[in-house]
């Protein structure tokens, strides 16, 4: 090896070293944060703001939120505070693309470009999917964001300057909406619910993996998936 | 091609670390299990358990529209998760072996496939004489299956089922007719992509059926996982047919990947099940 090799390791791994700890300083807020919305619980209905009124839990239709002998209003919390988190991906990854469109965030390498779009458009038909479900048992559609990670996520916005930073508040909300999908998976009571959060929870993890890629750090950093920064 | 070992090293260490946490944590759970474990010792459902299971399955296909005519209609014609569930649940209960054991025992002899698999690739000179990032990947994906495994294992026998440590039957012959064919590093890079593949897609068939809960939050724990070697496998896969194997690399040079590098990775917006690639919960039972 020469010198001028260990030369780029240590800068690399000295590059790395320093975008962990800003990393690991940024996510504090949003793991608290979702530690708070984990806290109030999953039953509390409320935990996502949504527009307009809608009736009980009660359905009619043939979707998720009709399940024989299982609890639809319990699926139903989960619904909104799904869509919640949807609805900030989507934000998040919208202010990305107009900060990336103005400059703000230096030179975006084509395949970053590529990506934010793709997770914006994936994000977009999750919250899609959820506020069907929504629809279909009478309730109101989710349009607005999830009310205590909001403000930490444009705080924390706020700091960013490049593509990097970008990339790792990316992170941290695709670590935060897959784990809270696997987390409500036991409590879901509907196949079609199940199946729903399921399929997203894969698409979130793998979003993860190309952040992670991005960033030069390894992919598939876990053995397990966890539940830690869950939001429900 | 510059791969920076020691980071890459140091990364894998990394992940090492925090597969030793997650697995001392999913241990944990599992002498709170001896107790369920004693309820169910033989795993084998009394005459109300398969009735209900019975019923549970003719309500799902009641729900997905999925009975009689529209059975054949749909779900025979129709892709994706409805036609596969459909198929699963279709089928009567077996009055020999829980469900839920089933699922976890085929569960074992998919993680073991892909374990015996990694580690024939690894074999291949093509492979260990190749991208040395390849090389990390298979083997901390193969150590990671492994683990998945024993966890799987270790359930089976929480809720009283018989350990399974032999390769799935159904996918082992497909790995049997593929290994002839491997001629070169996108051979191998999408038969291990095809097996997880299985592993995501059967696990997620799966998680609408557990009746264990602690299953459920495994199965869904190493399903995550699985669906980030399928998207590192897909970039892989894009990147050796585009001829840009340099890129394969930790770090790689971010501002020289393709723009389809972004999106290669996730297709379509959820994951989409097929019925050919799912592992119906008999077929890795212990008999």
């Amino acid at each position: 090896m020469t010198d001028e090799t260990n030369t780029s390791i240590f800068d690399n791994a000295k590059q790395i070293a320093v975008s962990r700890r800003r990393f690991l300083g940024a996510s504090a807020g949003l793991v608290a944060a979702a530690g708070v919305l984990a806290a109030c619980g999953s039953d509390d209905d409320d935990a996502s703001s949504s527009t307009g009124s809608g009736d009980d839990g009660s359905s009619t239709s043939t979707t998720g939120a009709e399940s024989g002998g299982g609890d639809a209003s319990g699926d139903l919390a989960i619904a909104k505070v799904a869509a919640g988190l949807e609805v900030l991906a989507v934000g998040t990854y919208t202010a990305a693309l107009d900060a990336a469109g103005s400059g703000a965030l230096g030179e975006v390498p084509p395949a970053v470009g590529e990506f934010v779009t793709t997770a914006m458009g994936n994000h977009q038909a999750h919250l899609d999917a959820w506020n069907k479900v929504l629809a279909d048992a009478g309730e109101a559609e989710v349009t607005e964001p999830n009310a205590d990670l909001k403000p930490v996520v444009d705080a924390e916005f706020a700091k960013v300057t490049d593509v990097a930073g970008a990339a790792m508040l990316a992170l941290m909300l695709e670590e935060i909406a897959a784990q809270t999908y696997l987390k409500v998976l036991p409590t879901l009571s509907s196949p079609e619910a199940i199946q729903l959060a399921g399929s997203i929870q894969v698409v979130d993890q793998q979003h993860q993996s190309v952040l992670l890629f991005a960033l030069g750090q390894y992919p598939v950093p876990e053995v397990f998936q966890q539940t830690d920064k869950a939001a429900a | 091609m510059s791969i920076d070992d020691r980071q890459l090293i140091g990364l894998i260490e990394e992940s090492q670390d925090l597969q030793v946490d997650a697995l001392r944590a999913a241990k944990a759970g599992i002498p709170d299990l001896r107790e369920i474990a004693a309820d169910r010792r033989d795993a084998r459902p009394d005459p109300i358990q398969i009735a209900r299971y019975n019923l549970g399955r003719r309500s799902l296909l009641q729900r997905l529209g999925l009975t009689g005519g529209a059975l054949a209609a749909r779900g025979v014609l129709a892709g994706g998760f409805g036609a596969a569930l459909a198929g699963i649940v279709a089928r009567p209960a077996a009055a020999d072996t829980a469900l839920d054991v089933q699922m976890l025992q085929t569960a074992s002899s998919l993680e073991r496939l892909a374990v015996a698999t990694y580690e024939a690739a690894l074999g291949l000179d093509f492979i260990k004489n190749g991208n040395a990032t390849v090389v990390a990947f298979a083997q901390t994906t193969m150590s990671q299956h492994n683990e998945h495994k024993m966890a799987f294992q270790a359930q089976t026998e929480a809720l009283g089922g018989k350990v399974q440590d032999a390769p799935n039957p159904k996918f082992a012959a497909v790995v049997d007719e593929a290994v002839p064919t491997l001629k070169a590093p996108l051979d191998v890079v999408n038969l291990a992509a095809t097996l997880e593949k299985v592993a995501t897609d059967t696990y997620l068939t799966d998680l609408t059926m557990f009746e264990d809960v602690t299953s459920k939050e495994i199965m869904g724990s190493v399903m995550g996982v699985e669906a980030q070697h399928l998207a590192v496998l897909r970039a892989v896969a894009a990147l050796l047919t585009a001829n840009m194997p340099d890129l394969i690399a930790v770090p790689t040079d971010l501002a020289a990947l393709p723009a389809a590098a972004g999106s290669v990775a996730t297709p379509e917006p959820f994951e989409t099940t097929e019925p050919d690639l799912i592992a119906e919960p008999e077929s890795g039972a212990v008999k």
